[in-house]
């Protein structure tokens, strides 16, 4: 029996409100294998997002209350860790990628800026150092110039440019897991293509496994090994993809596939 | 000529241009000289990527961006040449349908004020029967006419669509120019408002000029289909043909990238490189950079709009030829054409 890379049980999260307090994920648990991708599928509202940032530790407490069993990441338990203690983990051993990176990056510096303060942060390299590791990842991710790329602001680049910006971000400690949020949900179906086959090959590469947040069952059939599927902050359905596709258990995974299927016939 | 009295809507060599804007000092050319013709009720779906100027042509047919050149024929009336006031009584056969909901719907209005709004702008119906006619609105895209009290925030995202939707109904528009529409939508519910556009095409006889990057969307929804990259119709076909015969090899990309929810089909290629900026434009072909099958010629030279045969291996008639529907911008087929 394999053991898990990151193993999640009885994970609930729970919206702070003055008059009602509402649940949003409901007791979830899964694994992620070593050198996994395993899918997280479902409609917007479902909570699959609110899972991955619970699991980031980035929701913030005031408005949030996150319960867990446990979130083992590689024998430790995040749910237990202190935010300082959190704060060493995230981006070294667990990152995270979102759906939209312009957002997501800092307009005010510059992608060179951002992805060498990543480095000189977790591995304690100087800048210089950590100039020329940058270089190196962003040539990974498929830049040709990555000088010309290291001197850009984000608002200079295209939505692919961007997001594979941020995947050099995030794989750049060659973390245990990846998550990434619907990454590319916001991008063209050739940038979509370019994004995920970089984002695949640096898992491979590095060992990481990715949980790949999605909607898109086209880039679950293609992408990934195992799937999760997700109604109303529950799961509802988990399995290996060819056998989600083949024999679909749960009735909602069954509309799923046949609504897509209407659309995204092959 | 003929094709202008047929066709509801008929754009002839549109050139869109935005003025050179900051660091830039050379105007941006978004539309290169497009032609494309809708019918009455049909439904032409433009794809291409971001960038590709899929949103300024739509926005110039309707004059919100006055294109540079080119004529926009609307029911036998050239839309480009007209001024405001004469263009104003025409908005209401055209309306629009923008991509997100949220931002194009006002927040401070509820649901009924929206879609009065077009109805008391033009004039239509006594002002008594307006609030039914709106209510009525709301029925034709599937909403519970109760919700004309609500406001946008409190609606769904698919709810609002319906909205938006509604709202571009409720004028009794001929052509309904949709920009991505869908792309903000889950797919359960994008599957069920594809069903409804194709109804409301069905009973009450509209055309729609449907923008999207989402060739899938399309496929369900367009008769014909014009692909769009860097600025121009690089192909433009029945929508049966384009999915089985792809003619440029950039309509093939495209095709090939998209995953196939299907875990036995082959994983999607990869089409390298990223679109030009249209403030520099390339020389000759403008898929050439990324091309996987450019001839030495396509650097150099512009292709040209060809006529393709209508099936793959039969004898070519020249008639035939002229009257084929099937068109492409490219040397590949000009050669094996002459």
């Amino acid at each position: 029996m394999k053991h898990p890379v990151l193993s999640v049980r009885k994970l609930s999260v729970t919206r702070r409100q003055p008059d009602r307090a509402s649940t949003v994920v409901d007791s979830v648990s899964f694994d992620l294998n070593q050198s996994e991708v395993l899918a997280v599928v479902g409609e917007s509202g479902c909570g699959k997002t609110k899972t991955a940032e619970a699991v980031m530790g980035l929701l913030p407490c005031d408005t949030w209350d996150v319960q867990a069993e446990s979130i083992e990441l590689d024998g430790t338990n995040l749910a237990a860790l202190s935010a300082a203690a959190m704060r060493k983990v995230r981006g070294r051993k667990i990152s995270m990628i979102f759906q939209e990176p312009l957002t997501a990056l800092d307009p005010v510096f510059t992608a060179g800026n951002q992805l060498c303060s990543v480095l000189c942060r977790h591995q304690g390299m100087t800048t210089k150092a950590a100039r020329t590791s940058s270089m190196a990842m962003l040539e990974r991710v498929g830049f040709a110039e990555p000088d010309h790329i290291m001197r850009s602001y984000p608002h200079q680049l295209s939505g692919g440019m961007r997001q594979r910006i941020m995947i050099a971000m995030a794989m750049a400690c060659q973390p245990r897991v990846l998550i990434a949020d619907e990454p590319t949900t916001a991008l063209d179906v050739t940038t979509q293509a370019q994004v995920l086959r970089q984002l695949t090959r640096l898992g491979e590469e590095y060992g990481t496994s990715i949980l790949l947040i999605t909607h898109d069952l086209g880039v679950v059939a293609q992408y990934c090994d195992r799937a999760v599927v997700m109604r109303d902050g529950r799961t509802v359905e988990e399995a290996p993809v060819p056998k989600l596709f083949s024999e679909p258990q749960h009735e909602y995974t069954r509309q799923l596939l046949n609504a897509t299927m209407g659309v995204r016939s092959a | 000529m003929t094709q202008h009295e047929q066709s509801l809507l008929s754009v002839r060599d549109l050139v869109v241009r935005y003025p050179a804007r900051g660091n830039s000092r050379v105007p941006l050319t978004a539309v290169r000289g497009v032609s494309l013709d809708i019918e009455a009720g049909g439904i032409y779906g433009l794809v291409g990527e971001s960038g590709s100027g899929k949103s300024s042509l739509a926005h110039a047919i309707i004059q919100l961006a006055p294109p540079a050149s080119g004529q926009v024929m609307f029911k036998g009336q050239n839309l480009a040449a007209l001024n405001k006031s004469q263009i104003n009584p025409l908005r209401r056969h055209i309306q629009l349908v923008f991509q997100d909901s949220l931002a194009s719907l006002s927040p401070r209005r509820s649901i009924l004020q929206t879609l009065l709004e077009p109805l008391d702008h033009f004039r239509i119906g006594a002002a008594a029967s307006r609030t039914d006619r709106a209510a009525g609105a709301l029925e034709t895209v599937g909403l519970d006419p109760q919700l004309r009290h609500r406001y946008p925030r409190e609606l769904s995202g698919g709810q609002r669509q319906r909205v938006a939707l509604a709202r571009a109904l409720v004028a009794g528009p001929e052509l309904i120019i949709a920009d991505e529409p869908l792309s903000s939508l889950d797919v359960p519910v994008q599957a069920k408002m594809v069903e409804l556009i194709l109804e409301l095409r069905e009973k009450l006889g509209i055309a729609f000029l449907f923008v999207s990057h989402d060739l899938s969307v399309v496929r369900r929804l367009a008769d014909t289909i014009g692909v769009m990259y860097l600025g121009k119709i690089v192909e433009c076909t029945d929508t049966a043909t384009l999915f089985a015969r792809p003619a440029h090899p950039y309509t093939r990309s495209l095709l090939a990238a998209v995953p196939v929810a299907d875990p036995g089909h082959p994983k999607p290629a990869v089409l390298e490189g990223e679109p030009p900026s249209p403030l520099t434009p390339p020389s000759g072909c403008v898929f050439h950079m990324r091309c996987p099958e450019k001839l030495e010629l396509c650097q150099s030279v512009e292709p040209g709009e060809v006529a393709i045969p209508a099936h793959n291996g039969s004898p070519v008639n020249n008639q035939e030829l002229k009257t084929s529907s099937h068109r492409v911008r490219c040397h590949l087929w000009n050669m094996t054409n002459t």
